[in-house]
């Protein structure tokens, strides 16, 4: 949807391709051209290079865009497309490779200066490796897959009676997502922040910094709100993140879109934690400040063009938020949720955007990632971005299955957050919250009386009672309580 | 009818008189409701105030209520007595139900096996992670449902504990 958006702009023809399971998808519509690639198992359709590569040679393209999940950050996909006389809009597979190592990605960012955590630089060899490295370094430790980053195959290890639980875990989830089961240790840093660095590098030489995100406020490694300026970061600390970056881009040989990943401890310290080696999910907060489209100018880096602007032309103004709506029970501790969109009310009005393929009538399968909908939200400075992120999640419906809404409407009222206090462990000290939901006697009443109004309407529209009855089914209810 | 409800910690009793009007607790409401989307959201007035209020979920039900999110429950008087039933009968049996749907990678334990506490019963890969399923209390296995291997939804049966000494 996003990169059909750019396309469009630029007058681009834009060639989906989809699924079974999203044959009515948003993206397959507003494409100029859509093609089938098989079933919702992603190994057989969205990760199914030589099928996607028969696709854009049939449909003639030019150019090849991965998006942010799936094979965003597959060098053979990279090569291959490549290999078949396409362009691909990423950095290199020699690129992604060298970055996509995680201890070599260390290694490069420790050799030209950048600090990176203390840990094991090399992948360990087994689990007693671990368990010595582990020793030396110091627990608490995170225990991470060298194959890939985004939060899979890693847990923190307090002490050594967790180490062989996390290893089994982590390992077996690296080698289901990442081919391998290769792991490293990295000291845990308390308290730490997620701040992460927008590049972009074109193929002449030209590496620019565009500012930073804070996406701590995270589950299971899952970020949920994102937000620019860093509340943590002032001029000289991003100066200092940029200049890291942009180091690490170049020793990298990198190219077109990425993110530099750091942790940025409580004293404004900070090490490099990952390279991104694509678009992420979060960059509209990043072109809400800068007013770019990054998009736009990953195709014009892929075409071969040099960067329109220099580091010195890159301006920030007033700050973005970003709220990922997921399909999640919050209330259940953040578990994945399915069901079919009954009713959708996307927020509008100044200062708001929304990147969505949600549509009444669509059903939301476990077939793939929870994100539901983006909304980001633009404002003079973090005080009117955050009364306008209030107000536009107060304005959004997305009715017929758990969505994250409730969560996001919490933590935008939440005095830490608002005080920009806040580090990866929020959602764990804060969530769920102690205090019931403020609401007020009319507005009680209100929901008491649809609630009788909702309930009296299922049964008399269900005129015949189905074989176990109303006893059964408030018994079974109960019972899922 | 009379109507049990609860919405977030209150409870109420909510009675729709034949001629329309709305009796909380025995009080006459003076409440106006719009029914915007059939079944699914309700525009209300309540002395000049105005409630958008949007069915979310059915099952278990909750709503949007100007813009907040609260569960809620509504049960007939035959309903809410049956409830009490059931919550009474169910005792010390623990049925366990896949939190989120999966695949079901491994299972730890067989029917009859007596296990602590926070015994690990299941691996249920989701979402590429792995979670164990620990047991809610010390008792025995006396059904499993689904062996290894299977894909199931969230919500779906997996076990059943009953708790022992």
């Amino acid at each position: 949807m996003r990169v059909i958006r750019a396309c469009h702009e630029l007058g681009i023809r834009a060639v989906a391709v989809y699924s079974d399971v999203d044959r009515g998808a948003l993206h397959v519509r507003l494409a100029d051209e859509a093609y089938p690639i098989g079933p919702a198992s992603p190994r057989e359709s969205y990760l199914a290079i030589p099928k996607l590569i028969e696709v854009a040679l049939r449909a003639k393209c030019d150019a090849v865009h991965p998006g942010y999940g799936f094979l965003a950050e597959n060098a053979e996909f990279a090569d291959a497309v490549q290999g078949a006389g396409l362009v691909f809009v990423g950095p290199p597979g020699d690129v992604q490779r060298k970055l996509g190592e995680k201890t070599q990605a260390r290694r490069l960012a420790q050799g030209v200066g950048v600090p990176v955590a203390e840990g094991t630089l090399e992948p360990l060899r087994d689990q007693g490796h671990a368990r010595r490295e582990a020793e030396r370094v110091g627990y608490p430790v995170m225990l991470k897959a060298a194959g890939g980053g985004g939060g899979k195959g890693m847990r923190p290890v307090a002490s050594p009676a967790e180490l062989d639980a996390a290893w089994r875990l982590s390992s077996s989830e690296a080698a289901g997502a990442f081919g391998s089961s290769a792991m490293f240790i990295e000291k845990l840093i308390e308290h730490a922040r997620h701040v992460e660095m927008q590049i972009l590098a074109d193929a002449h030489g030209g590496i620019v910094w565009l500012g930073e995100r804070d996406c701590s406020i995270q589950r299971r490694h899952q970020k949920l709100i994102e937000e620019s300026p860093a509340p943590s970061v002032d001029d000289a600390l991003r100066e200092r993140l940029g200049d890291a970056a942009v180091r690490i881009a170049r020793a990298a040989g990198y190219r077109n879109a990425g993110t530099v990943e750091f942790l940025v401890d409580a004293r404004g310290g900070f090490s490099f934690l990952e390279v991104n080696t694509r678009l992420q999910v979060e960059h509209p907060v990043t072109e809400l400040v800068t007013g770019l489209d990054l998009v736009a100018l990953q195709l014009r880096i892929a075409a071969g063009e040099p960067l329109p602007f220099a580091q010195g032309d890159v301006r920030r103004r007033g700050a973005a938020i970003e709220c990922r709506v997921t399909a999640e029970d919050v209330r259940l501790g953040f578990v994945p949720a399915t069901g079919r969109i009954a009713l959708l009310r996307e927020p509008a009005g100044p200062g708001v955007r929304v990147d969505s393929g949600l549509f009444e009538g669509l059903t939301v399968t476990s077939d793939y990632d929870p994100l539901l909908m983006k909304l980001i939200v633009h404002g003079a400075d973090r005080g009117e971005a955050l009364a306008r992120a209030r107000r536009a999640v107060r304005e959004t419906i997305v009715a017929g299955l758990p969505t994250s809404l409730a969560f996001h409407s919490y933590v935008l009222n939440e005095p830490d957050f608002v005080a920009g206090q806040y580090d990866t462990g929020y959602v764990a000290t804060h969530w769920p919250p102690r205090t019931p939901t403020p609401l007020d006697d009319s507005a009680v009443t209100a929901a008491a009386l649809v609630a009788v109004l909702a309930t009296r309407g299922r049964a008399t529209r269900r005129p015949v009672a189905s074989p176990d009855g109303t006893w059964a089914r408030a018994g079974r209810e109960e019972a899922l309580r | 009818m009379i109507y049990e409800v609860s919405v977030g910690e209150r409870r109420l009793s909510v009675d729709v008189a034949t001629d329309g009007r709305f009796l909380i607790d025995d009080a006459v409401v003076a409440a106006e409701t719009a029914e915007i989307v059939r079944g699914r959201q309700w525009s209300v007035r309540i002395a000049g105030r105005s409630h958008e209020v949007t069915v979310l979920t059915t099952g278990p039900l909750r709503l949007l209520v100007d813009g907040l999110e609260t569960p809620a429950s509504a049960l007939d008087e035959r309903a809410a007595a049956a409830a009490r039933g059931a919550r009474a009968a169910r005792g010390g049996r623990h049925e366990l139900r896949a939190p989120m749907p999966g695949l079901l990678k491994t299972v730890h334990v067989a029917e009859g096996d007596v296990v602590e506490r926070d015994a690990p019963l299941m691996t249920l890969v989701a979402m590429k992670m792995e979670n164990e399923l620990l047991a809610p209390a010390r008792g025995r296995i006396v059904r499993l449902a689904v062996g290894a291997g299977t894909k199931v939804e969230g919500g779906a049966m997996l076990a059943v504990l009953e708790e022992a000494d």
